[in-house]
This record gives structure tokens, C-alpha cells and sequence, in this order.
């Protein structure tokens, strides 16, 4: 019989875990297995990441190209150390494939806010990320 | 003994006739859509497909664990990006698997689905009433009524918005960097009938995922089980006619279904038709055929 507790307490324990890191590090209600989807205004929907290259013969903002959108969407929803790097050091990866200098990634995660009476939507920064390419001269 | 235990997984476990039916929907609903990276797509479409063609696979626990398994690698794969109930689909399937491993079968899988329908809904509700700051105030359906494509039809059949109020509102509703204001900030055009349309989504969905979860995790004895049935049935007649996420509605009606007894064969049927329900309702273009015949 004890079996019969370890499905609903597994989805306990990730719903809890989920909960907390919604609240302390900014994952998205919808995503991570704490059925908070169709709850919030705050998904991939209204979040985004920008995105500033500089060198030292460039600082130009750039668009997430296609091959990375599914790694921007993850740290869109989870805006965590690790998963910016991730996505940094793939846009150094490409960077480089291309010939292009690179020295520092600045990536800003922000989602949008709706004013409870008007809906007015305004961008608010989640979370600033600079990463700065190792072994730069 | 522990041999002898892990043997039994290895073989068909004996399963009633009338529980094969949820059995048989679950992997219905993994081949409907198939998910994940392709060193799990194939394995799980693969498995799904035994179980359906070969009843020995189907009563058999350790084929219910893999796909456990596999669908926890595909979580995993690319976290967090999964959803909700990709999630409730691995506990379900280990939920089986553990189920075709006990010794009363029914009774085991039975109370397993009540738990995690009821855990799932009571997380869901609060969510929506304690955790979002944006869900009771009605704002999350105002707004996903006014610019999320997928919910268009609904707010034009039964908001009463045309394509060219979608189309402002988007513009309107574009955001601005934070702390810039527009000095004639474009009006949100929303209809009686849309501020309608939102607060009853808002409350109705709230108070029936309550009382799903409130009748899933009550004690047998206080929980009636025709409305429990009720509940469900409609709760999924309802939402996914709208909601794009058929994949949910199935594994819950599954996970109803899985509660019936050997007599409650209507009720059985009941659940497989809802099903079919919700498989039309996501392959039927249907709110804009209306629409199409209204104009």
C-alpha cells in the first residue's frame, strides 16, 4: 500500500520545489510542474531577453537567431545563472563562426506588466547578466 | 524474494477487463502527440504502440515504467520548457506501473489517479487565488482574451470583438520600456460582453477547479462519486473546448475513467466519449466555422 503514496507525493515535492523557485529566482508560474499555467500573465508570451554584444570595435544589440531560441526560452522562463551562460556562450559560439569579436554579453530578462484598470503594459527587467568571454586581450 | 519481485515486473500482471480501457487511452494519447527529443520520441511512440497491439505488454509493469522513464527524460531534456502535463503524464504512467505491481490493481490505481487529479487541481487553485497577483483581479483573461492568438475565436464569438478591435488592442497593448508613458495612450477596446466573458472564465474556472480537487482528496465517504464524475467530465467538456492543451484533457479523463468500477460501464463510455470530444475539439476548427457562418 505504501506505493500507492509515491506518484501524489512526487508531484508534492516538485510542485513545492517549483513554488519556491517562482518566488525566490524568478521561474515563470507556468513552467517547472507546479500547475500554475493559465494562472498568470507572467509566460513566454510576455517575457523576452535582449541581447548587447560589445568588443572592442563594437557594441550593437542583436536578435536571438533561430538556433538558440529554445535556449533563450529556457532562461527566459528561468532566468538562472546557468542557463545565461548557456545561452551567452552560445552566442560567443556563433560569434566566432562567423569571424565576429566578442569580449562581453549583456543579456537583460524582461517580462511585461499589465496596469490592473487600463491593461497599460510596461517592460520591467527581471534580471541583468553581463558575460565576459575568458582569455579576451 | 527480491528476484522473485523483480521477475513480476517483467510479466503481464492480471488486470480486469474494464481497467484496460484507461490502459489503452493513456497510450492512445502518447501516440496523439508525440513529444520530446528524438532519443525519446521514438522509444515512447514505440512502447505506446506495443501496449496497444500486444494485451500480454499492456498488463505488463515494467513497459509502463520505461515510458515513466522516458517522459522524465524528455522533462529533463530541456528544463523548464516542459508542461504541466507532461509532468502529470510521468506520474500517471509510474502510477500504472506501480499499480500492475500491487496486489488489488483497481483500488490501487484508483486512489493513485483521485491523488494526483486532486493534488494537480489543489496546486492549480492556488496558483490562481493565492500565488499570481494578476489572475482573480480578471486581468490574466483580459488580456489573454484581447492578444493571445490561440484564444481569437473565442473572444470574437462570444466577446463580440472584430478583427480590427484584435488588431488595435494588440497595438494598444504593446509595451512600453519601463517607466515611459505615451502622452494619448491608445484606448483597450473591450465590449460588455468580453469584461463578461473574462469574469466568468476567471471565477467559473477557480470554483470548478476547486471543487474537482475538493472532491478528489476528500475521504470515499464524503465524497460523492456521480458528482465527482460530473465534475470532471464537465470540467474538461468545458475548458478544452478553449484551452490548447488537448494532451491534458485526455490524461485527465483517462485518469477518471481509471476510476470506474467492473459495473459502471456507462460511466466508462462517458469518459471514452469525452475523449473523443476533446479529440475533435483540437482537430476541429470549430469556433471558427461559427464564426464563419455567423458573418
Amino acid at each position: 500500500m505504501r506505493t500507492v503514496v509515491v506518484p501524489p507525493v512526487l508531484l508534492l515535492v516538485v510542485a513545492v520545489c517549483q513554488i519556491g523557485l517562482a518566488k525566490a529566482a524568478g521561474l515563470t508560474a507556468w513552467k517547472g510542474g507546479g500547475f500554475g499555467m493559465f494562472s498568470t500573465l507572467d509566460h513566454g508570451a510576455y517575457r523576452g531577453i535582449d541581447v548587447v554584444i560589445e568588443a572592442a570595435d563594437r557594441s550593437e544589440a542583436q536578435h536571438i537567431p533561430p538556433s538558440l531560441e529554445e535556449m533563450a526560452a529556457r532562461a527566459a522562463a528561468y532566468p538562472s545563472d546557468w542557463l545565461l551562460r548557456r545561452l551567452a556562450e552560445g552566442i560567443v559560439a556563433r560569434e566566432r563562426r562567423y569571424d565576429r569579436a566578442v569580449a562581453v554579453v549583456k543579456l537583460t530578462v524582461w517580462r511585461t506588466e499589465f496596469d490592473h484598470q487600463t491593461l497599460a503594459a510596461t517592460e520591467r527587467t527581471l534580471r541583468a547578466f553581463v558575460y565576459r568571454v575568458p582569455n579576451q586581450h | 524474494m527480491i528476484a522473485r519481485r523483480s521477475l513480476e515486473w517483467f510479466g503481464a500482471a492480471a488486470c480486469p477487463p474494464h481497467l484496460e480501457t484507461p490502459l489503452r487511452l493513456t497510450a492512445i494519447a502518447l501516440l496523439l502527440r508525440p513529444m520530446g527529443p528524438w532519443f525519446v520520441r521514438p522509444a515512447v511512440l514505440a512502447a505506446a504502440a506495443v501496449v496497444l497491439i500486444s494485451p500480454r505488454a499492456l498488463r505488463t509493469p515494467a513497459m509502463w515504467a520505461a515510458m515513466a522513464a522516458l517522459v522524465g527524460v524528455r522533462i529533463a531534456d530541456n528544463w523548464p520548457l516542459a508542461d504541466n502535463h507532461i509532468y502529470l503524464l510521468a506520474y500517471w504512467t509510474l502510477a500504472i506501473a506501480l499499480a500492475l505491481g500491487a496486489s488489488d490493481l483497481p483500488r490501487h490505481l484508483a486512489t493513485m489517479s483521485r491523488g494526483l487529479i486532486g493534488f494537480a487541481f489543489a496546486c492549480a487553485v492556488l496558483w490562481k487565488a493565492v500565488l499570481s497577483p494578476d489572475f482573480l483581479d480578471g486581468r490574466f483573461f483580459r488580456v489573454t482574451l484581447l492578444t493571445d492568438p490561440r484564444f481569437t475565436e473565442a473572444a470574437m464569438l462570444i466577446g463580440g470583438l472584430s478583427e480590427a478591435d484584435l488588431a488595435a488592442n494588440r497595438r494598444a497593448l504593446a509595451p512600453l520600456p519601463d517607466g515611459a508613458a505615451l502622452a494619448d495612450p491608445p484606448a483597450v477596446i473591450e465590449p460588455p460582453r468580453l469584461r463578461v466573458l473574462a469574469v466568468v472564465s476567471t471565477w467559473g474556472i477557480v470554483l470548478l477547479e476547486a471543487a474537482v480537487a475538493t472532491l478528489m482528496l476528500a475521504p470515499a465517504r464524503l465524497s460523492p462519486v456521480p458528482l465527482r464524475h460530473i465534475l470532471l467530465i464537465g470540467f474538461c467538456l468545458v475548458t478544452y473546448a478553449f484551452a490548447p492543451v488537448a494532451g491534458f484533457g485526455w490524461l485527465l479523463l483517462v485518469m477518471g475513467a481509471a476510476q470506474t468500477g467492473e459495473g459502471d460501464v456507462w460511466l466508462r463510455r462517458a469518459y471514452v466519449a469525452a475523449f473523443l470530444v476533446v479529440l475533435f475539439y483540437s482537430e476541429v476548427p470549430w469556433a471558427g466555422i461559427l464564426l464563419d457562418l455567423g458573418s
